[in-house]
C-alpha cells in the first residue's frame, strides 16, 4: 500500500517540479511576436505584388504562418515555394499561377509615350518610379521588384516588363547554353 | 627569431599548400623573340566602363588617332580605353566579348586606315610629382596585365602603408611565356617601371619573383638589376620553385612571406602589393615615353598554331586576325580556342572577340594536347583534390553541395575562398569538372545574395512608402480639421452669406481633391478646361447609355468635320479605321476578307486623294489587307480584329504625327485602350472596341492641335472608351435592330457609309445592328471630343455644344425606344 | 562559328579511377601469393569465384537500375571488393559462402546505396561481418599452414573441398589437422587460451606460434605490407589512414603489454597477425568510406586501430578489423564534419 503512496507522491512532486521548470522556461525564453512569420517573410521575395491575394509580403507571411497555402507566390517561383514547404514542414505543391520560365523582369517605361499621369507612381509598392505630374516618368530599375503592379494602371500602356538581361558580370556559367544561341544566329544569317 | 624582412633578405621561402605540376610545355613558344603582329583591318574595343564610371568621348564616323582615349571619366575607378591605331569609328554597338560567356558588350569598332598615326605625346620628365605620375598611369589606361586587368592606378594609391612590393614574374600556367620573353628582352624597361613603383609606394623591400624554370629570365633580370639604380639592397630577385599555382597572388605571398591574405581581404591589408612584370613594363612605357597602353605581348601557342611564339598585339585586335595572320590548323568543329592558360583560361565561343588588356595567351591546342572533357564518373572521395587545393578547401564537400544545389552548405565550406585555379579538377581521377560546379554554385550564390539584398531593400522601401502614405493621410486630416475650425470661426460671425460661400468653397475643394486623387495630372493651369472635361465625360456616359440614332450621328459628325482641314484628315483616318474593322468583321462571318479589305482601301484613298500621308496609310492598309487575306483561311477570331484595330489606329496616328507630337500620345492612348478592351469585353463586344479606338484617335489629334489640354482629353477619351465598351456590350445584347446609316454630304462620311454599306451587303442582320451602333456611338463621342476642344478655346461654346449633345442623345434614346 | 567550349582547367592528369583500382589490385598480389602459399590455392579459387560473381552481380544490378554497364564494370572497383572479401574467407570454405558474401557486398552494400562512391560501408567488410555472424563455423574454419605444408592440396582436392564433394571427414582433416589436434588462427588460439586461464607465455608456446608470430600469418602480413608500401610509393593511397591504424594499434598494444604481459598480446604479434596489414593498407584505405581530410584520415585510422585493439583484447571475436572498419565507416561523416581543414586566409578551421 505504501508503495502506491510513495509512487503517487514522487510522481506528483516530479510533475510539479517539471511544471514549474517548464513554466519558468516559457517565461524566460519567451519569444516576442511570431518568429515563424519573420522566417516566412524572410523567404518571400518582397515584391509586394499582391498576387497572393494579400496586400504585401508581410500579410502573406502571416497567413502562411497561420496555415495558408504556400503556393501563392508567383514571383518567388518554385524555389521559394520549396523553401517554404521546407520551413513549414508541408508537402511542396505546384504554384497556383501558370507561369513561364522564371525570368526576373523589371518594368521599363517607354518614355516618349508617357503622358505623365503619375498613376504608375501611385501603384508602385516600392516607390521605384520617378516622375511628376505631366512630366515623363521613369523606372529606377535597380529598385524595381518586377511586381507588375504598374502595368495595369498605365492609361497609355507604355510600361513594358522586360527580362533583365544577362551581362558578363551576372553570367551563370551555363556553358552549354551558348551554342544554342549561336545556332539561332546561324539560321538567321 | 628573424624578422620578416631579414628572412626575405635571406631568401627564405615558405611552402604553399597543395598545387600541382602540370606539364610545362613552355618551350613551344619561348624560343623566338617577341614578334610584331601586323595591324588588323578593324579593331574592337569593349567599352565596359561606359555607363558606369566613364562617358563615351567619340562618335561614329569620327577619325581617331592611335593612343586617343575613346572614353572620358573623372571617377577614381575610371580606366580609359585607347584607340590602338588610327582609323575611323564605324560603329559603337554590342559585340561578342572576350569572356567565357561570349555575351555581347558595348564596343567601339575602329576601321584602321593603315597609317597608324599617333596622337602627339610628350615624353615626361623626371620632375613629376607622385600625383602626376599616378595621373599619367591612369590616363594611359594601365590595368593589371597578368590577367585580372584591375586598374593599376588604384592599386598604386593604397590607403595603407605598403612595406613589400612583389613583382610577379612567376607565370606558373603551362604554355604561357609572354612574361618570360618580356623579362628576357626588356629587363631594363621592367626595372625602370619597378623604379617608378618604388617612387610611388616607397616600400621597404621589392621582390621580383620568378619561377626557377625560367633561368634565362632570372639571369636577364639579375643583370639588369645590377646595372639599375634600384640596386641598393631593397630589391632582390627570388627564384621560386616551379609549382602551379605559385603565381596566384595569395599563393605567391604565402611562398615569399609565409603570411596568408585574410579571407575577403586584399594584400594591402598585410602591407603588400603584387604587380605583374608586364604591368611594370607598361608603367615605364607610359611615364617615360608617354605611351598609352595600346599593345601587349600575347603568347600564341599550342600544336594548332603554325607559328607559335610571342607577339606584340594591339589591344582590340580580333582573335580571328591573329589566327589568320599566324596560321591556325584547327577547325571549328573539333578544336578549342583558349584565352589564357590551360588551367584557368576560358574557351572562346566567338573568334571575332578582341584581345584585351588581360589577354596574355592565345592557346590553340589540338585534340591530342587537350582532350575533350570526358563524362564524369562517381566521386570516390579519394581526397586528391583536397591535397591539391592551394586554398586548403575540401573540394569534394563543395562538389557534393554544389551538385545538390545546397548552396548555403557549399558556402559554409568557404566556397568563396576558391580561387578557381583548377588543381582539383586536374587531379580528379573521376574526371569531375569540379571548378565548373563551383563557378555555377558561386554565381548562384551571388544571385541569391543579390536577390536577398533586393528583397530586403524592397521591403524597406515598401515600409517607407506605407509610412509616407500614412503621414500624408494624417496631414490631410489635420488640414481638414483646421479648415473646419476656421469655418466654425467664420460661422460665428453670423453672416449667412459668408457661411454659404465657405460651404461652397469647401465643396469645391473637396471636389478638386476627389478629382486629383485618381489622376493628379488634372491639376493643370486651366481649371475651367478641367471642369469642362468633366462635364463632357459625364455627358459621354449618358450618351453611351442612350444608344443614339443615326440622325445624331450625321449631325454630330459634321461638327468636327468642318472645323478645319486637319480635322478632316482625322476623320479620314477614322473612316479608314472603321472600314478596316468592318472588313475584318466581314472576314469573320463570311470569309471574304480579301474583297472587303480592298474596298476598305479604296474608301481610304478616296477622301485622301491628294494627301501624302493618306498614301502612306493606304500602303499600310494594303499590306494589312494582304495579311488578312492570308488570315481569312481560318476564321478570324475577334482577337484578330482587335489586333488589327490597334494597328489601324497606329496607321491613323502615323498619318498625322508628322507635325504633331501629341498625336503620338493619342495613338498610345488608343492602343492602350484597344488592349484593355480586348480583355474587358467578350466576343460580342469586339465592335465596341473598334468604335472606342477610332474615336480616340481623331479626338486626340484634333484637340491636340496646339493645346496642352490634349492630354486631359486623352484621359477623357480613355474613360469614355472603357464605359462605351461596357455599354455597347449591354446594348448589343438588348437590341437586334438594324439601323441603316444615313448618307452624309461630307466626303468622309460618304467613305464611311460606303464601307459600311459594302460590309452590310456581306454580313448578317445582327452584325448590321452592331455596325449601326458603332457609327452612332462614334458620333456621340466625337461630339464630346469636339466639345472638349472647344472648351479649351472657349468655355461657353463648349457648354453649348455639350448641351446640344445632351439633347441629341436624349432624342436618340427616345427614338430607340420608339423603335423597340 | 562555335568553337568547342569547356570550363577550365583544360588539362587533366591522366590518372583515372580504374587505374587507381587496378594498381591496388596489383599491389595485393604479393599478399595473395603468400596467402596461397601458406593456405593452399583455395585462396585463388575463392578469388576467381568472387570476381566472377561480383562482376555478374554488378552488371545485373546496373541493368536493373538502367545505368550504363560497361563504364562502371570497367572501373575495377567490384573486382577489388571481390578480392578483398575472398582473401578474408577461409580458403576451403564452401563455395556458397563466398557467393553469398559477394552478392551481399555488391548488391546490398554497394549498389543499393547508389553504387561506387555512395556506399557508407566498406562492401567487403560488411559482407565479411554478415558471413561471420551468419555462418560462424564455416567462417572460422581456417586451414592450418603447417597442415597444408605437410599435406599440400592440389587443385582437384581444393575444388572438391570448396564445392562440397569432399567427405566431411577429409575436410575436417584439413581444417583441424590430420592429428586431430584442433588448431585455430593465432589470435583465436590466444583468445581461447586466455579465456581458459592460460598466460600469454603459455599460449605463445603452442605450435602455431612456433615462429613467434603465428606460422604463415606473419609472412602474409609482411607481403601485404610490401604491397602497401608500393601503393604509397605510387601515390595510389596516402599514408594517413595506414599510419593511423598501425600507430594507434602499436601504441595501444604496447601499453597493454607493458601493463600486463601475461594477459595481452605483444605489439608485434598484434601488427603481424590476423588481418592487420591487409586491413591497414587495402581495406581501411578505401576512400569512399573513409574520412576525407588529412587530419580526418589520421583520426579515422587511429579509431580503427583502437577499436581493433579493444575488440581483439576484450571482445568476443578473435580478429576485429571488419568490425573496427565498419564502426569507423559510421564515424567518417562525423569526423569529416568536425575536422575541417583551416581554409587559406581563415584564422580558424571551420
Amino acid at each position: 500500500m505504501s508503495g502506491i503512496v510513495i509512487a503517487i507522491v514522487v510522481l506528483t512532486i516530479l510533475a510539479l517540479v517539471f511544471g514549474v521548470l517548464l513554466g519558468f522556461a516559457a517565461e524566460k525564453f519567451k519569444v516576442e511576436g511570431n518568429p515563424l512569420t519573420d522566417q516566412v517573410e524572410a523567404l518571400l521575395p518582397q515584391t509586394q505584388c499582391g498576387q497572393c491575394g494579400y496586400p504585401g509580403c508581410r500579410p502573406y507571411a502571416e497567413a502562411i504562418a497561420n496555415g495558408d497555402k504556400i503556393n501563392k507566390c508567383p514571383p518567388g517561383g518554385t524555389a521559394t515555394m520549396e523553401k517554404l514547404a521546407d520551413l513549414m514542414g508541408v508537402d511542396p505543391e505546384p504554384l497556383n499561377a501558370t507561369e513561364e520560365v522564371q525570368v526576373k523582369k523589371v518594368a521599363y517605361i517607354r518614355e516618349e509615350e508617357c503622358i505623365g499621369c503619375t498613376k504608375c507612381i501611385q501603384a508602385c509598392p516600392v516607390d521605384a518610379i520617378l516622375g511628376s505630374g505631366k512630366l515623363m516618368h521613369t523606372v529606377i530599375t535597380d529598385y524595381c521588384t518586377g511586381c507588375d503592379l504598374c502595368v495595369a494602371p498605365c492609361p497609355v500602356d507604355c510600361i513594358d516588363m522586360l527580362p533583365v538581361e544577362q551581362t558578363t558580370k551576372t553570367w551563370d556559367w551555363q556553358l552549354n547554353a551558348i551554342p544554342v544561341k549561336q545556332l539561332q544566329e546561324d539560321t538567321l544569317c | 627569431m628573424l624578422t620578416l624582412l631579414e628572412q626575405i633578405d635571406k631568401g627564405t621561402l615558405w611552402r604553399a599548400h597543395g598545387g600541382v605540376h602540370p606539364p610545362e610545355l613552355k618551350s613551344l613558344s619561348n624560343q623566338t623573340t617577341i614578334g610584331q603582329l601586323p595591324l588588323a583591318k578593324h579593331f574592337v574595343l569593349p567599352l565596359t566602363q561606359v555607363g558606369d564610371s566613364a562617358l563615351l568621348a567619340v562618335e561614329v564616323n569620327q577619325r581617331v588617332l592611335k593612343g586617343q582615349s575613346l572614353t572620358s571619366g573623372t571617377s577614381f575607378a575610371y580606366c580609359p580605353v585607347h584607340a590602338p591605331t588610327s582609323g575611323t569609328i564605324t560603329a559603337i554597338k554590342p559585340m561578342p566579348s572576350n569572356h567565357a560567356s561570349g555575351i555581347e558588350v558595348l564596343s567601339c569598332i575602329i576601321e584602321a586606315d593603315g597609317l597608324d598615326e599617333a596622337i602627339k605625346t610628350d615624353a615626361h620628365h623626371a620632375e613629376l610629382s607622385n600625383q602626376e605620375i599616378l595621373k599619367i598611369i591612369q590616363q594611359a589606361g594601365i590595368a593589371g596585365l597578368g590577367g585580372a586587368a584591375f586598374p593599376t592606378h588604384i592599386k598604386l594609391s593604397p590607403a595603407s602603408e605598403i612595406e613589400l612590393v612583389i613583382i610577379n614574374g612567376i607565370e606558373c600556367e603551362p604554355y604561357i611565356t609572354s612574361d618570360d620573353r618580356l623579362m628576357r628582352e626588356h629587363s631594363d624597361e621592367i626595372l625602370a617601371g619597378v623604379a617608378i613603383i618604388q617612387r610611388l609606394i616607397s616600400p621597404k623591400r621589392i621582390i621580383i619573383a620568378i619561377e626557377d624554370n625560367k633561368p634565362e629570365a632570372i639571369d636577364a633580370m639579375q643583370h639588369a638589376l645590377n646595372s639599375s639604380t634600384l640596386a641598393n639592397g631593397t630589391t632582390r630577385i627570388t627564384a621560386v620553385p616551379t609549382k602551379y599555382p605559385s603565381g596566384g597572388e595569395k599563393q605567391l605571398i604565402q611562398i615569399l612571406t609565409g603570411q596568408e591574405v585574410p579571407s575577403g581581404a586584399i594584400p594591402a591589408q598585410l602591407g603588400m602589393l603584387v604587380q605583374n612584370v608586364a604591368t611594370a613594363y607598361a608603367i615605364n612605357d607610359a611615364v617615360a615615353n608617354g605611351q598609352a597602353l595600346t599593345q601587349r605581348v600575347v603568347t600564341v601557342t599550342g600544336l594548332n598554331s603554325q607559328t607559335p611564339g610571342n607577339y606584340w598585339v594591339q589591344i582590340g585586335t580580333p582573335v580571328k586576325h591573329i589566327l589568320d595572320t599566324l596560321g591556325f590548323n584547327g577547325n571549328v568543329a573539333n578544336d578549342k580556342i583558349i584565352i589564357g592558360g590551360p588551367m584557368m583560361g576560358h574557351s572562346l565561343p566567338d573568334i571575332s572577340a578582341p584581345v584585351l588588356k588581360g589577354t596574355n595567351c592565345l592557346l590553340l591546342p589540338d585534340s591530342s594536347e587537350i582532350a575533350d572533357s570526358v563524362a564524369e564518373k562517381p566521386c570516390i572521395r579519394c581526397g586528391e583534390c583536397a591535397v591539391a587545393c592551394p586554398a586548403l578547401l575540401l573540394p569534394q564537400q563543395l562538389f557534393w553541395h554544389s551538385k545538390a544545389e545546397e548552396y548555403d552548405k557549399a558556402a559554409s565550406f568557404n566556397l568563396h575562398d576558391c580561387i578557381e585555379c583548377g588543381c582539383c579538377s586536374y587531379v580528379c581521377p573521376s574526371d569531375i569538372p569540379l571548378v565548373e560546379y563551383y563557378r555555377i554554385a558561386k554565381s548562384a550564390i551571388r544571385t541569391q545574395n543579390e536577390e536577398k539584398k533586393q528583397a530586403d531593400f524592397a521591403k524597406l522601401r515598401f515600409e517607407a512608402r506605407l509610412k509616407r502614405l500614412e503621414d500624408e493621410k494624417l496631414a490631410r486630416e489635420a488640414k481638414a480639421k483646421e479648415a473646419a475650425e476656421r469655418r466654425k470661426g467664420s460661422m460665428s460671425s453670423g453672416d449667412k452669406n459668408a457661411v454659404a460661400e465657405a460651404m461652397a468653397r469647401i465643396k469645391a475643394k473637396k471636389a478638386a481633391e476627389a478629382g486629383t486623387e485618381p489622376a493628379p495630372s488634372n491639376d493643370i493651369a486651366d481649371k475651367k478646361a478641367q471642369i469642362a472635361a468633366a462635364l463632357a465625360r459625364a455627358k459621354a456616359k449618358k450618351a453611351g447609355a442612350a444608344a443614339p440614332t443615326s440622325e445624331a450621328a450625321a449631325n454630330k459628325e459634321s461638327a468636327p468635320a468642318d472645323a478645319n482641314d486637319k480635322k478632316a484628315q482625322v476623320a479620314a483616318a477614322i473612316a479608314r479605321a472603321k472600314a478596316k474593322k468592318d472588313a475584318a468583321k466581314a472576314a469573320n462571318t463570311a470569309n471574304t476578307s480579301g474583297q472587303s479589305e480592298t474596298d476598305a482601301v479604296s474608301a481610304n484613298t478616296a477622301p485622301a486623294a491628294d494627301d501624302k500621308k493618306a498614301k502612306v496609310a493606304a500602303a499600310i492598309a494594303r499590306a494589312k489587307a494582304k495579311k488578312d487575306a492570308a488570315k481569312a483561311g481560318n476564321p478570324a477570331t475577334p482577337d484578330d480584329a482587335i489586333a488589327q484595330s490597334e494597328a489601324d489606329s497606329a496607321t491613323a496616328d502615323k498619318a498625322q504625327s508628322a507635325d504633331d507630337k501629341k498625336a503620338k500620345v493619342a495613338a498610345a492612348v488608343a492602343r492602350a485602350k484597344a488592349k484593355k478592351q480586348a480583355a474587358l469585353t467578350g466576343n460580342t463586344a469586339a465592335p465596341a472596341d473598334v468604335i472606342a479606338e477610332a474615336d480616340a484617335v481623331p479626338a486626340e489629334t484634333v484637340s491636340a492641335a496646339d493645346d496642352k489640354k490634349a492630354k486631359v482629353a486623352a484621359a477623357v477619351a480613355r474613360a469614355k472608351a472603357k464605359k462605351l465598351a461596357e455599354k455597347a456590350k449591354q446594348s448589343i445584347q438588348d437590341t437586334d435592330m438594324a439601323i441603316e446609316p444615313e448618307t452624309v454630304s461630307e466626303p468622309i462620311e460618304t467613305a464611311i457609309s460606303e464601307t459600311r454599306q459594302e460590309t452590310v451587303s456581306n454580313i448578317v442582320n445582327t452584325k448590321d445592328s452592331t455596325d449601326a451602333e458603332n457609327s452612332a456611338d462614334a458620333s456621340v463621342s466625337l461630339v464630346e471630343e469636339s466639345a472638349s476642344i472647344l472648351t479649351a478655346e472657349q468655355q461657353k461654346k463648349a457648354r453649348i455644344a455639350a448641351t446640344i449633345a445632351k439633347a441629341k442623345a436624349k432624342k436618340a434614346q427616345a427614338k430607340l425606344q420608339e423603335k423597340e | 562559328m562555335a568553337f568547342k567550349l569547356a570550363s577550365s582547367p583544360h588539362l587533366k592528369v591522366k590518372l583515372q579511377t580504374q587505374t587507381v583500382m587496378r594498381r591496388v589490385i596489383m599491389c595485393a598480389i604479393p599478399g595473395i601469393a603468400a596467402q596461397s602459399y601458406f593456405f593452399g590455392i583455395g585462396v585463388l579459387v575463392q578469388i576467381l569465384l568472387a570476381v566472377i560473381v561480383a562482376l555478374a552481380a554488378e552488371a545485373a544490378v546496373l541493368a536493373l537500375r538502367k545505368r550504363a554497364i560497361m563504364p562502371t564494370i570497367s572501373d575495377n572497383s567490384a573486382v577489388l571488393t571481390a578480392i578483398l572479401l575472398a582473401v578474408a574467407i577461409p580458403p576451403i570454405a564452401p563455395w556458397w559462402l563466398v557467393v553469398i558474401g559477394t552478392l551481399f557486398a555488391i548488391v546490398l552494400v554497394k549498389q543499393l546505396y547508389g553504387g561506387l562512391g555512395q556506399n557508407i560501408f566498406n562492401p567487403a567488410m560488411a559482407a565479411y561481418v554478415m558471413l561471420l555472424i551468419s555462418f560462424p563455423v564455416q567462417m572460422t574454419s581456417w586451414s592450418i599452414p603447417t597442415v597444408i605444408a605437410q599435406n599440400p592440396m592440389d587443385i582437384s582436392l581444393t575444388l572438391q573441398a570448396i564445392f562440397g564433394s569432399m567427405s566431411a571427414e577429409q575436410l575436417n582433416q584439413y581444417k583441424l589437422g590430420f592429428d586431430g589436434l584442433a588448431m585455430a588462427t593465432p589470435l583465436d588460439t590466444v583468445k581461447t587460451d586466455l579465456a581458459l586461464g592460460l598466460t600469454m607465455t603459455e599460449s605463445l608456446s603452442k605450435p602455431i606460434f612456433s615462429d613467434g608470430f603465428g606460422i604463415g600469418w606473419f609472412w602474409v602480413n609482411m607481403a601485404y605490407l610490401v604491397g602497401g608500401l608500393v601503393m604509397l610509393k605510387l601515390k595510389v593511397i596516402r599514408w594517413h589512414i595506414s599510419a593511423g591504424i598501425i600507430g594507434s594499434l602499436f601504441i595501444c598494444s604496447s601499453f597493454g603489454y607493458l601493463l600486463s604481459p601475461d594477459t595481452h598480446v605483444g605489439p608485434l604479434v598484434q601488427l603481424f597477425s590476423g588481418a592487420t596489414m591487409i586491413a591497414a593498407f587495402f581495406i581501411a584505405t578505401d576512400p569512399v568510406t573513409a574520412a576525407t581530410s588529412i587530419r580526418g584520415r589520421l583520426i579515422f585510422g587511429a579509431l580503427i586501430g583502437v577499436l581493433v585493439y579493444v575488440i581483439r583484447t576484450f571482445g568476443g571475436y578473435p580478429d576485429a578489423f571488419a568490425f573496427a572498419v565498419l564502426l569507423a565507416n559510421l564515424c567518417a561523416p562525423f569526423i569529416d564534419y568536425y575536422v575541417k581543414p583551416r581554409t587559406y586566409g581563415h584564422r580558424t578551421g571551420n
